[in-house]
């Protein structure tokens, strides 16, 4: 009886400790970057495909969200910094239309191009498996950004989490500069 | 042996908890006491939101345009008409790693909902039809607007 208690307990104990763990490491490195073919506010498509050979910097958005748009002007000041280094920023924004997006977005002045995830299907690929399981997955990867390497793969990848918030991107900066020193 | 049978049950029932996507319930909850009124008088209504530890929710005066405020909708009877709603100061949330603050709401707080009926309004039972919009953060993540609805009740004595 104790020892199918104790089982009990340490079952408990090593789901709460995959689950945290999940949660506090970046999820899916290494991994493919899953595919995607989206429309941007600039009516030209973009693809993952396409995109080969570059590195990629991707922010999953929605105009209402204030993390995302607390980050905005240093995506656009990374853009500018890092696009003769090979480096493509991306925002996809999540299940909002190209009217609203392209009229809230402009104050930011964005030189890349925000693609538009109108049904939050590309959102949900990106949402990592297990992590926050009680939200709708395409709410998972919003205020998240990622570097994608040039043969696909991910390579960073922070959720949000408000109480260590890098709005100025510090971290994917050092993570983009020593990628791109390893060459 | 029956302890065995529990450890069976316990396992489906916990990973099943953590699939269970999140209602707007699960993030606040709305109650408001019954308010009675006299025909032709005013009263205010007293509204309490108890927003879900965690968690907190855009001011009803956001510092900026593209944020979503708090706001309630209430649908008028001919009979009721209500007034200017009254929102609590918001709280300031810090963007770490940023000078700038978010204008908030957590814990628990009230919306003062004054109104007013007309004189000949029969005696009874109202029911007014609301419904509280909302946008909500915790350490994880931003969840998309979400509305409650619900009805309060005003009974004319």
């Amino acid at each position: 009886m104790k020892s199918i208690w104790k089982s009990l307990v340490l079952f408990a104990a090593i789901s709460f400790s995959i689950v945290s763990v999940a949660q506090e490491q970046q999820p899916m490195l290494g991994q493919p970057a899953p595919s995607f073919a989206l429309k941007a506010i600039d009516g030209k498509t973009y693809s993952l495909e396409q995109l080969r050979g570059k590195y990629l910097v991707i922010h999953f958005a929605a105009t209402w969200c204030p993390f995302c748009n607390a980050e905005a002007p240093y995506l656009q000041e990374l853009s500018k910094n890092y696009r003769d280094k090979g480096v493509e920023v991306f925002i996809v924004d999540v299940k909002e239309d190209k009217a609203l997006v392209e009229k809230s977005f402009a104050r930011f002045n964005f030189s890349f191009p925000v693609l538009l995830d109108e049904d939050g299907a590309i959102s949900t690929k990106y949402a990592p498996e297990g992590v926050q399981p009680d939200l709708a997955r395409h709410e998972v990867p919003l205020a998240s950004n990622l570097i994608i390497d040039k043969q696909g793969k991910i390579r960073f990848y922070s959720l949000l989490n408000t109480t260590t918030f890098d709005a100025k991107l510090t971290k994917l900066k050092e993570k983009l500069d020593s990628l791109l020193n390893s060459k | 042996m029956i302890m065995l049978n529990w450890a069976i049950l316990i396992v489906p029932v916990y990973l099943l908890a953590g699939n269970k996507e999140l209602t707007p319930s699960d993030v606040l909850e709305v109650s408001i006491p019954e308010v009675t009124v006299t025909a032709g008088g005013s009263s205010v209504i007293k509204m309490k939101v108890e927003i879900k530890k965690g968690y907190h929710i855009q001011a009803n005066k956001v510092n900026d345009d593209l944020l979503i405020p708090t706001t309630l909708k209430i649908n008028e009877d001919k009979n009721i008409t209500t007034g200017r709603q009254e929102f609590p100061p918001a709280k300031k949330f810090k963007l770490e790693g940023t000078e700038n603050f978010l204008d908030v709401y957590d814990g628990t707080f009230e919306i003062k909902i004054p109104f007013k009926t007309i004189k000949k309004i029969p005696k009874g039972k109202y029911l007014l039809n609301a419904k509280l919009n909302y946008q909500a953060c915790d350490n994880r993540s931003c969840l998309f607007p979400k509305s409650i609805r619900f009805s309060i009740l005003v009974i004319v004595i």
